[in-house]
């Protein structure tokens, strides 16, 4: 037994000694409280239903048949959904990862003022869900903006709607889901960046005779990495199954697919749903594996932060 | 005498200075309005970004709430329209019911497991209930709408199941996944666990030294909560709450899917006015729209209050 274990049990057995009726109380709330109740419940709640789609996938009607396993593979739409989803969910990782890390290091280093700013653009996505986003797009780049909104963007959105046609493009998508994975981007990034020095790092780089960039590619990144690649299996995570923006702007991604062919076949779309669970836990195992032992990590805790695209 | 001189000079904040001038002048140069011009230019791709797909969609938004969709003209027409039917309040109602439910729901179990969790004396089986939970909270959607109806649909695996051994038909009962309490049902399942990974940070605020001193003075295991355990964790409570009905009250994809429209929330009624064949009303989409930022901002207004709260008390 470690020392720190005993002596936390201590003071309660003095306790339960002193005063005996009380000790089968509190000894039996140590074995198994109310928490440990609540928390065996919540784990089956949360079990029961993968279960159940996993057994519901497999069933037919007519008894078990593993080959509906394999039927839902012979479908050319899944294979088409599924690359169209990578390739949004690749491009918006790496968008934001380069749009997010550099700035926030930036941020960090020379204008420390400007982070309620970033933090403010970060935590507006909350209030802001994909559905009234995905609102605000359409009209934004329908090529009938309005002079203020022309101006405001600066002669960007005219460009952007009439010359580039960007509405109801993958591009657009791709745009709008870093706007989407802000919140837990940036959040994990600078949280990497804040638990190393970086002034002090980046000045020992520059007196060694390195520029910005370099100091910012050979130093800092190498150190901020595990905050980088669980932004960045966070965003390809949300992204494969981010179905509001795909559904309005009338792109045909893997979510959209699952969707049509739920109203038709509940049974594949339980294969589907499965298929689409195992995609999130390799995404997750990803950040743990790749993150946990690394030292600079997400937290104190080292736990992953959560995507709230729903 | 002398050496106290010589000290006292040593001290003078001149001489300091004068130690320190080179380095002092270079910053001050440095922080320079150019040198702040030059900084603010390393942001300017970031805000640009920002403001082409997040800010203007908002303003796009909030003025079009306004506007009238086919004069152009400014009007509260869109607003009267909104409040004038029935269907919009109800749609309001729900999506804040079932988002408060669902928050109170996630918070208080969630809260209790998360306690539970951080009691567990196994490394191993911690560390694969906070991973358990960090997959669970980001299945969601649409992947999650067939999981219930594979559970709890009309042949689902859970209803046959409780066919067979109760001889009891939930939807004989009145029990339905497509409607209110079967959304409560959906929903709950990511926000348990995000529940869980939001608060267990916050749980490790509470130092086993309190409880200790607590129980010396005599206090029970109630007493304690009451008086130290919960005064301590409320704000971090009140803060997770309100990130969970944030959570369920932009939700679409699930309830879309489960009940493709057939259930009354804001945001599929919203997909409705801009998205569906029949008709399409900006204006009304619009005026929603802003509906819905006006309940989240409070949500997000009082989580941020609260998050600050406790970074000023833990000294962060």
């Amino acid at each position: 037994m470690s020392i720190g274990g005993t002596s936390a049990g201590i003071p309660q057995r003095a306790i339960a000694e002193i005063n005996p009726p009380r000790k089968n109380k509190t000894t039996g709330r140590r074995i198994f409280g109310v928490d440990k109740l609540v928390l065996t419940l919540v784990a089956l709640y949360l079990l029961i239903p993968l279960g159940a789609t996993l057994w519901f996938g497999l069933d037919t009607g007519k008894g078990f048949d593993p080959s509906t396993y394999l039927r839902i593979f012979k479908d050319p739409d899944l294979s088409q959904t599924i690359i169209t989803s990578l390739e949004l969910a690749l491009g918006a990782t790496i968008l934001v990862v380069v749009l997010v890390t550099p700035t926030a290091y930036w941020v960090q280093l020379r204008i420390p003022g400007a982070r309620p700013l970033l933090d403010f653009l970060s935590l507006v996505p909350f209030a802001m869900p994909a559905i009234v986003l995905a609102v605000g797009l359409l009209q934004e780049y329908s090529g009938s903006a309005g002079p203020v909104i022309n101006y405001l963007s600066l002669g960007l959105v005219p460009v952007l709607s009439n010359n580039l046609n960007i509405i109801n493009t993958p591009p657009l998508l791709v745009c709008s889901y870093v706007i989407i994975a802000l919140p837990f981007v940036y959040r994990p990034i600078d949280n990497s960046l804040r638990a190393i020095n970086t002034t002090v790092l980046t000045e020992a780089a520059y007196s060694l005779g390195s520029g910005w960039w370099r100091a910012f590619l050979t130093v800092i990144l190498p150190n901020i990495w595990p905050g980088i690649i669980s932004a960045a299996l966070l965003t390809f995570s949300t992204v494969m199954g981010e179905f509001t923006l795909a559904s309005l702007f009338s792109i045909y991604t893997f979510p959209i697919y699952l969707n049509v062919t739920g109203q038709n076949d509940p049974h594949k779309a339980a294969s589907l749903s499965i298929l689409s669970f195992i995609f999130t836990l390799v995404c997750v195992l990803g950040i743990i594996l790749l993150v946990r032992r690394r030292p600079a990590g997400l937290g104190k805790d080292g736990q992953v932060e959560i995507a709230a695209a729903k | 005498m002398q050496p106290q001189v010589a000290r006292g000079i040593a001290d003078t904040p001149t001489a300091r200075n004068m130690a320190k001038a080179p380095n002092r002048a270079r910053r001050q140069g440095g922080r320079g309005w150019s040198y702040n011009l030059t900084s603010w230019l390393g942001l300017v791709p970031f805000l640009l970004f920002c403001l082409l797909f997040e800010i203007l969609p908002a303003i796009i938004i909030i003025q079009g709430s306004f506007t009238d969709d086919t004069t152009g003209k400014p009007t509260l027409d869109n607003y009267r329209h909104m409040l004038s039917q029935a269907s919009n309040l109800h749609a309001f109602q729900n999506s804040i019911a079932i988002s408060f439910v669902t928050a109170l729901l996630g918070g208080i179990i969630g809260g209790l497991a998360a306690y539970g969790v951080y009691n567990l004396r196994a490394g191993w089986l911690r560390n694969l209930l906070i991973g358990f939970s960090s997959i669970a909270a980001n299945f969601a959607g649409v992947p999650l709408a067939f999981a219930f109806v594979a559970t709890l649909g009309v042949t689902g695996f859970v209803t046959v199941a409780i066919h067979n051994w109760f001889h009891v038909n939930l939807y004989d009962l009145g029990f339905s996944i497509y409607q209110f309490w079967g959304l409560v049902l959906v929903y709950t399942y990511f926000q348990l666990p995000l529940m869980i990974l939001i608060t267990l940070p916050a749980l490790s605020a509470l130092r086993p030294e309190w409880k200790e001193a607590a129980t010396n003075l005599g206090a029970s295991n109630f007493t304690y909560w009451r008086r130290v355990g919960l005064p301590i964790l409320l704000p971090s409570l009140i803060a997770a709450t309100m990130l969970l009905f944030a959570n369920s009250f932009g939700a679409f994809a699930t309830a879309f899917a489960l009940a493709q429209g057939n259930i009354s929330l804001v945001p599929i009624l919203i997909n409705f006015v801009v998205n569906g064949n029949v008709i399409v009303d900006f204006g009304l989409g619009n005026a929603l729209a802003v509906g819905m930022i006006v309940v989240l901002l409070i949500a997000v207004s009082l989580y941020t209050a609260m998050v600050r709260r406790v970074n000023v008390w833990q000294g962060r």
